[in-house]
């Protein structure tokens, strides 16, 4: 409770601070801030404990994912400075929706209340629609901005939808209470099939499931840099941790099952083969999101009910390929700015003769997206397929590695071109701050994969 | 308050759920075809108050108090979302001249 109060304050101070124009406070405080919330959360650790009358309970899993995710955004946070320097109004504003956002990611990380899954997926996202559009003169960003409003409005009307069915049939928005009724219940039960339908359907939306994707890409490119890299790491982690909490208190009904299959399977087909042809570098990163998507989701499919490992695994997969983001789209925007804001793959060119390390970091995280050994992008695929081996989906395991292969070729494209001379010279101008967030995700990504042990819990 | 729950049971609960998912129907359908994208906010209100509707029709039949407080919420999350959605238009209007959904082409494939 005590870290959920402290973000909200903070956020509320961190406007407050911005009527002052006090710029070169906001990220130290914040940083603060989420570091204290980091503490908060792990001393809770040995103590699951619940809240507001039962309706979030943190657990383990609840736990480890709001750490995770205070941990990416603190890392954000640290190349906020740098991202903003030439932005002198609403900088304030930036850093406080963003932690707004992620108190809903901390909701949807814990909740066990219908409620609570609306109102989180709310709070996660509404503060989103306004970053989103945060260049304000930007026709671009304003038109992703748009498009995620209508689709995510869109999508919460679906969610809402099945969570009024579930109330009908179950008399209660609690998770146990209704658990308890899809037990009874037949397959057949038309109103029950429907209510599910409708619920995963809205959190599909969230998670960027074909053929709910739509959105992905364009907001990913249209969105401001920093915006785009919150919502493809904490974003994503904290609307699977809302998901996998749904599946895993429901069960999974045979009805839910055949819909997940084919969820998982078009989802991984389109994010893999779409990626292929892509040259804008956001939108390429959009759809490898789409493509982990398909990988998170087949995590997701062999969850049988309390107790598996998936909620372990589905930390590790998520926090590892944040962690490779968020470095990569730091990288991308020193490229960029090298290269007058072009954003095509070519902007990595002559990064390796330039600077070095940073291109090794680089080289490290692609391939922890790729998911080659000896990266923590490996062990997160291995375990994937391991569980759903495990669970009997072999065919559709057998589909994910063919899919996996298909993506190793797209991430090593790119990452060559970290090798290639440029054509014309390029000056890459490096904060140590950029440099230090990029070597840690680096480090983190290559560390993770030799010690998984390190995040087991 | 007896009373209104009473008035609410007195229609039998399968003509909620049809009227329910018809209005949600409009709704989507609205939402998918209107390219006027001030009338898609509208048809996207008008899907999240059919759900209001079969909540407090759900809520009357249990006897539940839990589905009308989820209304309130929902009611007030709503009016949270078309604020900043409306404020997104203003901008847009501002950057295009216009609210038609077809000006929303620059970001593909």
């Amino acid at each position: 409770m005590s870290a959920l109060i402290l973000i909200s304050v903070l956020a509320v101070l961190v406007l407050y601070l911005g009527l002052y124009n006090k710029k070169s406070w906001l990220a130290p405080l914040g940083i603060l801030g989420l570091a204290g919330a980091i503490v908060l959360f792990a001393t809770g650790w040995h103590i699951p404990h619940h809240l507001l009358a039962g309706m979030l309970e943190f657990d383990r899993f609840s736990i480890g994912f709001s750490i995770g995710m205070a941990a990416i955004t603190l890392l954000i946070f640290l190349f906020g400075p740098d991202y903003y320097t030439r932005m002198q109004q609403h900088v304030a504003e930036q850093y406080a929706l963003m932690l707004f956002s992620l108190v809903g990611g901390f909701l949807l990380s814990s909740y066990t209340n219908m409620l609570m899954l609306f109102l989180g997926i709310e709070i996660l996202s509404i503060p989103l629609y306004v970053l989103a559009g945060a260049k304000k003169n930007s026709l671009r960003s304003t038109e992703a901005s748009l498009k995620y409003f209508l689709l995510g409005s869109f999508a919460t009307a679906f969610l809402l939808m099945g969570i009024a069915l579930l109330y009908g049939l179950a008399g209660s928005f609690d998770l146990g209470v209704i658990s308890a009724h899809i037990a009874g219940a037949g397959s057949s039960d038309l109103v029950l099939n429907f209510a599910l339908f409708f619920v995963v359907t809205g959190l599909a939306f969230k998670v960027g499931a074909v053929p709910f994707h739509f959105w992905v890409p364009d907001v990913y490119q249209g969105a401001p840099t920093l915006v785009t890299t919150f919502m493809a790491t904490v974003v994503k982690m904290a609307a699977f941790a809302g998901f996998y909490r749904f599946i895993d208190i429901t069960g999974m009904p045979d009805a839910l099952a055949r819909i997940m299959v084919l969820l998982v399977l078009a989802t991984l087909l389109v994010g893999n083969v779409a990626a292929l042809r892509q040259t804008n570098f956001k939108r390429l990163m959009a759809y490898s999101s789409v493509a982990h998507s398909g990988f998170l989701l087949l995590a997701l499919l062999t969850d049988t009910g309390p107790g598996s490992t998936v909620g372990a695994t589905l930390l590790y997969y998520t926090f590892t390929y944040s962690l490779a983001t968020a470095g990569l789209f730091v990288l991308f925007t020193i490229a960029k700015r090298a290269n007058n804001g072009a954003e095509h793959n070519g902007i990595f060119q002559g990064l390796f003769a330039a600077k070095p390390w940073l291109a090794l970091c680089g080289l490290a995280m692609f391939l922890s997206l790729a998911g080659i050994p000896l990266t923590a992008g490996f062990i997160a695929k291995y375990q994937v397929f391991l569980l759903a081996i495990g669970a009997g989906w072999l065919k559709v395991m057998g589909f994910g590695v063919l899919m996996a292969l298909l993506g190793i070729y797209y991430y090593i494209m790119v990452a060559r071109e970290l090798f290639v001379p440029a054509e014309h010279p390029t000056t890459f101008v490096v904060t140590p701050l950029n440099g230090l967030v990029i070597s840690a995700c680096a480090i983190g990504v290559l560390l993770l994969g030799l010690w998984p042990a390190l995040m087991a819990w | 308050m007896e009373d209104v729950m009473t008035a609410i049971r007195v229609v039998p609960l399968d003509h909620y759920l049809i009227l329910c998912f018809l209005l949600f129907s409009i709704g989507m359908a609205g939402a998918m075809l209107r390219r006027n994208i001030l009338i898609v906010i509208m048809c996207l209100e008008l899907m999240l108050n059919s759900v209001n509707l079969l909540l407090v029709a759900f809520s009357a039949y249990h006897g539940d108090a839990g589905g009308q407080v989820m209304v309130f919420f929902i009611m007030l999350v709503a009016a949270a979302e078309v604020t900043v959605g409306l404020a997104i238009l203003v901008q847009l209007k501002r950057n295009t001249e216009g609210v038609d959904i077809n000006q929303l082409n620059r970001l593909k494939w």
